[in-house]
């Protein structure tokens, strides 16, 4: 498992690919992973950004898991509750809700915590060599 | 990286990574595209809802004046991209 701090801002977007590139690199997985890896975290990241309302400087990414599943955890510290799981399944009006579409589509499993102030999201997703 | 270039003829050219970073610079760029247009993305690598989300903005608001919009040229990746967000039921993909 690794975990790094990056900026509440949407400039660490470029900063956490390259983040989830040395990851796939150092456990030998796919580097085509990285597309949907790339894009369920920024889809949580963003919506943390959106609708976590405080929230601290940083927020937390966590890297787990080898050949066969990855878990991502994105941890938002000092923030008010804003479970993402419970939000319609369908876009609400136009083009809102594609975000949490995608990460539902995407990943096998996804999991949201709130707990001593800190919003925790989780996802899974199955991957091959 | 990404870019866009609006070129002669109606058309645009996406290219790298188009995420929630790009996308007040995208917006503020097809704002300027008031016709029926074709968006190419051979060389787009990356989108995502944000991205997604001014694509369609730019469809509706083409679509609310009488014009089109097409996008030609999707990878296999881009275009499950739209698949999964259930936008290939609304945009014109070639």
């Amino acid at each position: 498992m690794v975990e790094r701090r990056f900026p509440r801002e949407l400039g660490s977007l470029e900063p956490m690919t390259r983040f989830v590139a040395a990851y796939l690199d150092s456990r030998g997985l796919d580097p085509e992973h990285a597309f949907t890896v790339d894009l369920l975290i920024e889809e949580l990241f963003t919506n943390m950004l959106k609708h976590g309302k405080g929230g601290g400087p940083e927020v937390s990414l966590c890297l787990a898991g080898e050949v066969a599943e990855l878990s991502i955890t994105l941890r938002d510290f000092d923030v008010e509750s804003f479970d993402p799981t419970s939000a319609p399944p369908e876009p609400t009006r136009g083009d809102r809700g594609l975000g949490l579409r995608l990460v539902r589509q995407l990943s096998d499993s996804i999991r949201y915590e709130y707990k001593e102030r800190s919003a925790v999201i989780t996802v899974t997703k199955k991957v091959a060599l | 990286m990404f870019d866009i270039q609006i070129q002669d003829g109606g058309v645009i050219k996406l290219s790298g990574r188009f995420d929630a970073a790009q996308a007040d610079h995208a917006k503020a760029m097809l704002q300027s595209v008031n016709r029926s247009a074709t968006i190419d993305l051979t060389e787009l690598d990356y989108v995502s809802s944000a991205g997604l989300g001014v694509l369609v903005q730019t469809y509706k608001r083409l679509h609310d004046s009488g014009y089109s919009l097409r996008l030609t040229n999707l990878k296999p990746r881009i275009r499950s991209v739209f698949v999964y967000a259930g936008l290939d039921k609304v945009l014109q993909l070639e």
